[in-house]
């Protein structure tokens, strides 16, 4: 029964920093443009939780996301971010446990990977849609990223501090 | 007695030869003097004291009427503001009623959010199904100039994806020339907010800065809607067929007001 209660302490805490990060694109990303894009933080929420919490649980933690993005923002399909944070969520477990120890650098690498994931299944979209913009794609996800990774230090704070909370025997 | 006659004698003596008031009353006048500016400071004093807590008071009073005047005030000129903005609006929307009598049904709506990912150019209405939005509606602006079109709508609120949406797609029409096309948007020219005119007559003769408007073919969409003008001629990858660049008449970011035409009149 603790275990219970344990995990869903663990899973609420994970969702209500993740909410909070909504929140904040929500309000005050959405509304800034640098270098002629919007800050794009859901791809992060879909890689750092699962640095931590590894393959099945981070690539669970990666789907729920994916829904919520999905419900919250017009994309092509209906089911974009559904599809592709999942393989978000599993590339940065599996890169945590293979190559890196979940930090920073882990970080900043699996949201890169979760970029690259997402906007070219969007440029493939596009492509299937007989309206290829491969180079337009790549320019706005590299602008994308690049405007995005300041962010990757606080929210990985953020998350590492849910992580030792609910890990205190780790 | 005889004293006592004597003094009198003498102050009588003094009061006829003195020509002030007499000696007795001068020195009992000077004793008392400042007797008396004494006792008409505290008067003095104690009167301001009393006008001044019973002027306190007044005015405190009056404060208080002040204050519920100017909230009342306040709040008139805040209906006023209300009255004036929506009136503002109505004479908005009679004026494009006036000069488009096929669009019978207009709804007000006012964007509450632009674009909410780098993929997508959309905007956020407050309005929705409630009110009779539907998907596929048409929205413009004040001018008559096409936005975009519903692309979802809930209870009260709606998206509109803009003309220059990899997803828009709609009939036009050139209006000096009258060729049809296609009105699309493209990833590529998304960013300059510029849309492109495709499925042109091989022999179109099209000029800079040539009027677009939205052909009404199909039915789907009002016809005579301004979608933009021409900026350029270009000729696609294949070298066999042009296209057009296209400027929109909107400027999206701009926008705070727009109208959905919930439903119109087939001109023919």
């Amino acid at each position: 029964m603790i275990a219970r209660n344990e995990t869903i302490f663990k899973w609420l805490l994970y969702a209500l920093a993740a909410a909070f990060c909504i929140l904040l694109q929500g309000s005050v990303f959405q509304r800034l443009t640098v270098w002629g894009v919007i800050p794009f933080i859901y791809p992060l929420l879909a890689a750092i939780p699962a640095s931590y919490e590894g393959p099945l649980q981070g690539t669970i933690f990666s789907l729920c996301t994916g829904i919520v993005c999905d419900l919250l923002l017009p994309s092509p399909i209906p089911c974009l971010c559904t599809l592709i944070f999942p393989l978000a969520g599993l590339s940065a477990a599996l890169l945590s446990q293979s190559f890196l120890p979940a930090g920073i650098l882990c970080s900043f690498i699996a949201c890169a990977v979760s970029f690259l994931l997402l906007d070219s299944f969007r440029c493939l979209l596009l492509w299937m849609a007989g309206n290829a913009a491969w180079r337009a794609g790549s320019f706005i996800m590299l602008r994308e990223f690049c405007v995005t990774s300041p962010l990757v230090i606080p929210v990985t704070f953020l998350f590492r501090a849910v992580y030792r909370r609910t890990h205190l025997d780790g | 007695m005889f004293a006592a006659a004597v003094i009198s004698v003498g102050l009588a003596a003094l009061s006829l030869m003195s020509t002030n008031s007499s000696p007795l009353v001068d020195i009992t006048g000077t004793i008392t003097s400042p007797l008396k500016s004494a006792y008409t400071a505290v008067a003095t004093w104690f009167n301001d004291m009393q006008r001044y807590y019973k002027d306190t008071a007044a005015l405190e009073e009056e404060n208080a009427q002040l204050k519920q005047r100017i909230a009342e005030m306040e709040e008139k000129v805040r209906q006023a503001e209300e009255a004036l903005e929506e009136n503002a609006q109505f004479r908005k929307l009679l004026n494009l009623t006036e000069q488009r009598r096929d669009l019978s049904d207009l709804e007000i709506a006012t964007v509450t959010e632009h674009s909410v990912t780098n993929w997508t150019s959309s905007l956020t209405l407050n309005k929705g199904t409630s009110l009779g939005i539907e998907v596929g509606d048409c929205v413009i602006d004040e001018t008559g100039a096409l936005v975009g079109v519903i692309s979802q709508a809930g209870l009260n609120w709606s998206t509109v994806l803009t003309l220059v949406d990899t997803d828009t797609s709609l009939g036009a029409q050139v209006f000096r020339t009258k060729d049809l096309g296609v009105a699309q948007g493209d990833f590529s020219l998304m960013e300059q907010k510029r849309l492109r005119l495709d499925y042109l007559p091989a022999n179109s003769q099209l000029l800079s800065g040539d009027l677009v408007v939205t052909s009404g073919l199909g039915e789907y969409y009002p016809s005579g809607l301004v979608i933009g003008s021409i900026e350029e001629l270009q000729m696609d990858d294949s070298g066999a067929a042009s296209y057009a660049i296209l400027v929109p008449k909107v400027d999206f970011d701009a926008l705070t007001e727009v109208f959905v035409i919930k439903s119109f009149e087939i001109v023919t």
